[in-house]
């Protein structure tokens, strides 16, 4: 592979994680529609689902502009060997508490992976990073005032986001799995790391967390820490095809229909 | 596997949540289960004056904020957001609406309570000048 | 989305007669004159009862409506489409939010109406005790349902109640949206592959009775609409807005060269009028009564939905606060 190939390689790569992150999460978190705790969160929690699947449609357009397909046919006609996302975003939605704790853990890492984009060599990336960054201010905001309140509010609203954040915290760590194409992404100024993103990211939720009368959970054991590892590489959870067999139901009738 | 015994939907989400079939509806929602209200003002662009668009249910500030944001301006132009405790607006009644009334006599509060041009035109045609003074006063 | 078939309080014309004949003379004044009565107007207790009853209906009508459209929220083809159709139910829900409000300020508050609903008090519209079996239905509702709530809504939006009025403009602008929506998925499916194009076809038959009883009883079988008239709180009859939309929405499905299952289906040119078979009244008044396909399923959820939120309300509740009614 010529250098120019591989640094092609390696920023695809990039892409495919994030978009299918974002896809996947923005997939999960619709669900809440119409069935959320009261209506005005309803709302709130279904406008950040549709910016998500906003910013993965945009991920997939860059990859579109480097030469992969559309970004329908990249979200609609692959199977789970070819997404590249963590198995963070691929659990079922469950009680309010998990998703809530998830968006939480998962929004501030997207917001410091943003904000660390605004400075790429890769320019499309860069554009796209400034472009969301309000958009992205609200949901760390949402996510931060959730987690704070109901961590402080009651017994019962305690013990649950504690649990929520005792489960959660070693999936999350999945987000931050390394790609083979590390060093190139680094050395080409298109991305300055994961091992920096979960670095910023463990302060600024230990934060959050210790301000909600929530305590961090410990995860030296290195069973623990790598255990939401695999899906950078196409390694995914059991929940993640039937995910995607819903989600293409109607469009793989005829993929190469207009819908 | 899912039991007979929750509800399968045509709605994958709701097979999901494993809701049980025929269960008498039992849930009562209490008072307050819903929170307070918070009435909303909106400001469309910086300069403007906030104007109340709605209400909605909050516990408290920040929670209102948010909901407020997409309740109230996920359409349309936004730059700023006031939310208030409904419990805390004075207002008034309609049946005291006869209060805000405004008789002819005050016209003294409006611009339109004071007509000058008569007198000036007056005085003006009985001081008016020869052509000659007025070049005069021109050149000085 | 609503239509006309709120169901009304039985009028007992006695009932006015408790309160004040000089109050009510000036308040029917003030209607006749267009104005709008607000929260702290004093009104007949009657009139109160039926906006209730009817804004109570609307909003129900709205939460329990996100459900037959939620049901293809995870599996909508393309961004566009499932981005579209998310923001849509979303939309429904925040009209739920919008007229629950509006109620609330003639004094019943969000949970009697709430705990109303789930016990099957209180109504919500018929259509959606159906279920919206494929992707196609999706686009029929939110065409032709949405359709029909925007004849209902921009009517009564011109009625005598303030913040309903409000709410319904502020209802309608997103209505517009739908419909559009709406139109452009079920053009895409008729002009589409033969499979598309049976698939909208076999939605359209299905939906269109519930669609016909969408506007409510004819005017012969329906109640107390004169009182309803003069306090305008109901601005249409069932039948004009049934013929309406007739007027509006039958060409153009038949320039999709779509097919409506009614063979007496036409429209009079010499009165202008449309013939139709009539719908079935009894199967109507059956799926109110909670016979219909989804009845107990749509209650199902929404009690589902309440229950495991609670936990989230009750922790951040403030008990020791007392509940205002909002202001407009």
């Amino acid at each position: 592979m010529s250098n120019g190939e591989q640094h092609t390689t390696a920023i695809k790569n990039l892409l495919f994680r994030m978009a299918d992150d974002e896809l996947i999460i923005g997939h999960r978190n619709s669900e809440w529609t119409g069935l959320g705790p009261i209506l005005e969160e309803d709302i709130a929690f279904s406008s950040m689902a549709q910016d998500k699947l906003g910013h993965a449609q945009a991920l997939y357009n860059i990859l579109h502009s480097m030469g992969e397909p559309d970004a329908d046919t990249l979200a609609f006609t692959r199977n789970e060997k070819n997404f590249y996302c963590c198995h963070f975003v691929e659990y079922p939605i469950r009680d309010y508490d998990f998703s809530l704790m998830r968006h939480f853990l998962f929004d501030t890492a997207e917001a410091i992976r943003f904000d660390m984009l605004t400075k790429s060599s890769c320019q499309p990336l860069a554009n796209l990073a400034k472009k969301v960054r309000g958009e992205i201010k609200y949901h760390t905001m949402h996510a931060n005032i959730w987690i704070s309140q109901l961590g402080k509010a009651t017994d019962e609203s305690n013990i649950r986001m504690q649990a929520a954040l005792n489960e959660c915290y070693p999936l999350a760590l999945g987000i931050f799995e390394k790609s083979d194409y590390e060093n190139e992404l680094m050395e080409s100024g298109v991305f300055d790391g994961e091992e920096l993103l979960q670095k910023v990211w463990t302060d600024i939720v230990t934060e959050v967390i210790e301000k909600s009368n929530l305590k961090m959970p410990d995860i030296n054991d290195a069973n623990l820490s790598t255990l939401a590892f695999g899906g950078r590489k196409g390694y995914h959870t059991e929940y993640l095809q039937p995910l995607l067999d819903e989600m293409t139901e109607v469009y793989s009738i005829d993929p190469s229909a207009e819908w | 596997m899912k039991s007979d015994s929750t509800i399968k939907s045509l709605d994958p989400r709701i097979t999901r949540a494993d809701i049980p079939k025929d269960e008498e509806l039992k849930i009562e929602i209490a008072p307050l289960d819903q929170w307070q209200t918070y009435e909303v003002f909106h400001q469309t662009k910086k300069g403007d004056h906030h104007v109340h668009v709605g209400s909605l249910h909050a516990p408290n500030p920040e929670i209102a904020f948010l909901s407020a944001k997409e309740q109230y301006a996920r359409r349309g132009k936004c730059v700023n957001i006031w939310v208030v405790k409904t419990a805390d607006i004075f207002s008034t009644d309609y049946e005291t609406e006869d209060m805000y009334e405004n008789n002819s006599e005050k016209m003294y509060r409006e611009a339109g309570g004071y007509k000058v041009m008569e007198k000036i035109n007056k005085y003006k045609k009985e001081h008016k000048k020869p052509e000659a003074a007025k070049n005069e006063e021109v050149k000085s | 989305m609503y239509g006309g078939g709120y169901i009304y309080d039985d009028t007992n014309n006695n009932n006015n007669q408790t309160d004040d004949a000089q109050k009510l003379e000036a308040f029917e004044a003030r209607i006749a004159a267009g104005e709008k009565i607000e929260p702290q107007d004093w009104m007949p207790a009657d009139y109160r009862k039926q906006l209730i009853r009817m804004i109570e209906q609307h909003a129900h009508s709205e939460i329990i409506g996100a459900l037959p459209e939620g049901t293809w929220i995870t599996r909508a083809p393309g961004f566009r489409r499932k981005l579209a159709l998310m923001a849509k139910v979303q939309d429904e829900v925040g009209h739920a939010q919008l007229l629950y409000s509006a109620a609330e300020t003639l004094g019943k508050s969000r949970e009697d109406m709430i705990n109303d609903l789930i016990t099957g008090k209180s109504k919500y519209s018929n259509v959606f005790n159906y279920p919206a079996e494929t992707w196609a239905d999706t686009a029929v509702i939110a065409w032709l349902i949405d359709a029909g709530a925007i004849i209902n809504q921009v009517a009564n939006s011109k009625g005598s109640y303030g913040p309903y009025c409000r709410a319904l403009e502020r209802i309608c602008t997103e209505e517009s949206f739908h419909l559009k929506y709406g139109h452009d998925n079920v053009v895409f499916l008729a002009t589409g592959t033969p499979t598309q194009r049976a698939m909208v076809q076999d939605a359209l038959n299905r939906w269109w009775p519930p669609i016909m009883h969408f506007f409510g009883p004819s005017d012969k079988i329906s109640v107390h609409t004169e009182t309803m008239m003069r306090w305008k709180l109901k601005m249409a009859s069932n039948d004009d807005m049934r013929q309406k939309f007739l007027d509006m929405y039958v060409p153009k499905i038949w320039d999709l060269g779509l097919t409506i299952p009614d063979p007496n289906l036409r429209k009079d040119e010499a009165t202008g009028q449309w013939q139709y078979t009539e719908p079935d009244w009894d199967e109507f008044k059956k799926v109110i009564n909670g016979g219909g396909p989804c009845n107990k399923e749509r209650l199902a959820v929404r009690k589902m939905a309440e229950e495991r939120g609670e936990w989230v309300r009750k922790a951040l509740m403030k008990r020791d606060e007392q509940y205002i009614t909002p202001l407009a």
